[in-house]
């Protein structure tokens, strides 16, 4: 195991024998997160995300939604220290001040906290950060014996930093690919989740899906034979349903025929209305196309996300809001099915389009991957990175599903892009205004009755 | 709105704070203060206060404006009274976002920042403006 990750010296001394690790979670009676995937239970598994930055606060920010939301999963989200790798700061911070930081510092409190964290709770922990680099955290977290462990090469590195070149980041996820395909030959199956919301903001489908498609490939290479997909909500159910099958499709088409794929809804991931019932009922509709869409997990959002990091209170109420919409209570509702067959066909063709320039060129699939986000072929908007062009220009069509406005340099088919366009032509007004009433496209909304402003305390 | 032509006689620095990678909001910044006739340099994300620091220091720029809303305002500007000290960043330093991780902190994470040498403490963009042709008219008279 050892020689299949390259670590941080110093991180590396404060760890357990990899013997020692790997005979703990084969060992381990609990249940992994891709056992409570795989058992399924008619609804998608629910999941929130969680992190503070104290250690007994994490252990009772767990209890208290294990309890009070009955959750599938439990996160334990990293702050943004940890995430990019200045521990330094992270420790630091969660010792001089940990009420201030925005998740939880798993590398500052070391892997014993994170065994703490893992018996706290009955259900499984999964790890959920944003770095580009994540060996050193994925070290820890398997060391703390959990099973679950979010990101990859491009979605946690093109969103989450400014300058880190993704031939660096490719080779670090590649590492932890290859640990997470060696822990499966001892019998142990993680689940490895890639981040397919990106940059959260009006990410087309197929452009979320090539990258996750491209992702798993990667894993594959590795010799990892399961992963979870997600895809970001975008807020349009024919759209939001059809991407959430096509996840399925593009997966049957080109990944290895023994590879799991487990697919997941990101709940809303852009701007949340401030306003409580509105958020309450984004955070439902949530549920809901996650289970239309028969997504096997959906990541819970709550109705304080305008506001700030939310309390456990407003997170379990999310777990419970989420759990209702997908209860059979709702099993009359039933979508245009034409519409969202043809929603898919169409997302499939554009990640063909999208992925397989990338496949066909040499020598590897990362440095093909290299090669096209370095001439805009694949691209994000609003990167975060310097590494993507940002070229392309989201905006939504008049039924509120997010179109291509401008391609950049993305290698679409000429049909794709006249369809369209010819779904955005029916708007009007300037492209500034547009993007941005876009972005707050449920934000903005009006609430149907005055509630007063809610205290975040 | 009178002549707004000494907007582009000196320089700015704009960037988000060094922990935080949230880029939509510089993004729309960046593109509103073109629009408005100033003349910004964006470090974009990520970035440590010494790098606005340098980048001030060669542009001579005007003002440094650091965003941040993913809590950690304080923690990231931490390092503002030393160069100050230093005499590495003398310009006047806009902050705008959300200072704290949520509602409750921001009254103490907004003092915070002022005691750390922040000049002006903004939550939304269309207040940079007017803050921006003060310092900018300021620094003109004084030049
Ligand atoms: C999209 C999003 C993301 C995307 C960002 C993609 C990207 N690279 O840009 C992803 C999913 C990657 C993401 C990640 C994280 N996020 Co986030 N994210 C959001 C979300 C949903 C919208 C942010 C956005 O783009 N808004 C649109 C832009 C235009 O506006 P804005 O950023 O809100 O800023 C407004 C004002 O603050 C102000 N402003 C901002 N900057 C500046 C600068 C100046 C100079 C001025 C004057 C004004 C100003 O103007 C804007 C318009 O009014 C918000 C919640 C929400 N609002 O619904 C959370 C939110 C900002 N995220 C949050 C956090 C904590 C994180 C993470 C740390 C993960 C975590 N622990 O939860 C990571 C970031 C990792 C890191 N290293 O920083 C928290 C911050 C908590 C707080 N401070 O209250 C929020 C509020 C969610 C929450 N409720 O917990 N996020």
């Amino acid at each position: 195991m050892r020689e299949l990750i390259d670590l941080d010296r110093a991180q590396r001394r404060r760890l357990p024998d990899w013997s020692e690790i790997v005979d703990r979670l084969r060992s381990s009676t609990r249940d992994t997160a891709v056992a409570v995937l795989r058992r399924g239970g008619g609804r998608p598994a629910l999941q929130p995300r969680c992190g503070v930055g104290g250690h007994p606060e994490m252990l009772a920010l767990l209890r208290a939604l294990d309890r009070a939301g009955a959750p599938d999963l439990l996160s334990v989200t990293i702050d943004s220290h940890t995430r990019l790798r200045h521990f330094a700061t992270a420790d630091r911070a969660r010792r001089e001040n940990p009420g201030q930081l925005n998740g939880y510092p798993l590398v500052a409190h070391g892997w014993e906290r994170g065994r703490a964290l893992v018996d706290a709770v009955g259900v499984p922990l999964q790890v959920r950060h944003g770095s580009p680099d994540g060996r050193d955290l994925f070290a820890v977290s398997l060391a703390a014996g959990i099973t679950s462990f979010e990101g990859g090469g491009i979605g946690y590195n093109i969103p989450y930093a400014k300058d880190v070149p993704l031939a660096e980041s490719l080779r670090a996820w590649q590492q932890v690919d290859a640990v997470t395909a060696a822990l499966a030959g001892h019998g142990v199956v993680l689940e490895r989740e890639l981040f397919g919301s990106l940059t959260a903001v009006l990410v087309p489908p197929s452009l979320s899906l090539a990258m996750t498609l491209l992702e798993a490939l990667l894993a594959a290479e590795q010799g990892v034979r399961c992963v979870s997909v997600s895809y970001p909500q975008s807020g349009e159910v024919h759209q939001d349903v059809a991407a959430l099958r096509a996840i399925r499709s593009v997966a049957a088409r080109y990944l290895p025929a023994d590879m799991t794929v487990f697919t997941v809804l990101h709940e809303f991931m852009g701007v949340f209305p401030a306003d409580r019932g509105w958020a309450e009922a984004l955070v439902h509709y949530g549920g809901l196309v996650g289970r239309i869409g028969a997504a096997d997990k959906v990541i819970t959002k709550t109705r304080q996300e305008a506001h700030g990091i939310p309390t456990a209170a407003a997170n379990a109420e999310g777990l419970r809001l989420a759990r209702a919409a997908c209860s059979p209570l709702l099993d009359f509702i039933r979508l245009n099915e034409d519409r969202v067959t043809e929603e898919q066909a169409w997302i499939e063709t554009e990640v063909a389009a999208l992925v397989e320039p990338v496949l066909n060129r040499a020598p590897t699939l990362a440095a093909g991957i290299c090669a096209a986000f370095a001439d805009g072929t694949l691209d994000i908007p609003f990167s975060a990175s310097v590494h993507a062009h940002a070229a392309v220009v989201p905006l939504r069509d008049p039924t509120g599903a997010v179109r291509y406005h401008s391609p950049g340099a993305l290698p679409l088919p000429r049909a794709a892009l006249d369809r369209q366009r010819g779904l955005l032509n029916q708007r009007t007004g300037r492209i500034t205004e547009k993007i941005l009433a876009d972005i707050n496209y449920f934000a903005a909304r009006e609430p149907w009755a005055a509630e007063p402003e809610e205290a975040t305390a | 709105m009178g002549d707004t032509a000494f907007r582009s006689r000196r320089r700015l620095v704009l960037g988000v704070a060094a922990s935080d990678a949230h880029a939509v909001a510089n993004r729309l910044i960046h593109l509103m203060l073109v629009q408005q006739g100033f003349r910004p340099h964006n470090l974009g994300v990520c970035t440590p206060l010494a790098e606005f620091a340098d980048a001030a220091a060669d542009l001579d720029a005007a003002a440094v404006i650091v965003g941040s809303v993913n809590g950690h305002a304080v923690e990231d500007l931490r390092g503002l009274p030393d160069l100050r000290r230093m005499g590495r960043l003398r310009c006047p330093v806009v902050f705008g976002g959300r200072p704290s991780i949520d509602a409750a902190g921001h009254p103490a994470a907004r003092a915070r920042l002022r005691d750390l040498g922040v000049d002006h403490v903004l939550d939304r963009p269309e207040e940079l403006p007017a803050v921006l042709d003060s310092i900018l008219s300021a620094a003109l008279t004084h030049a």
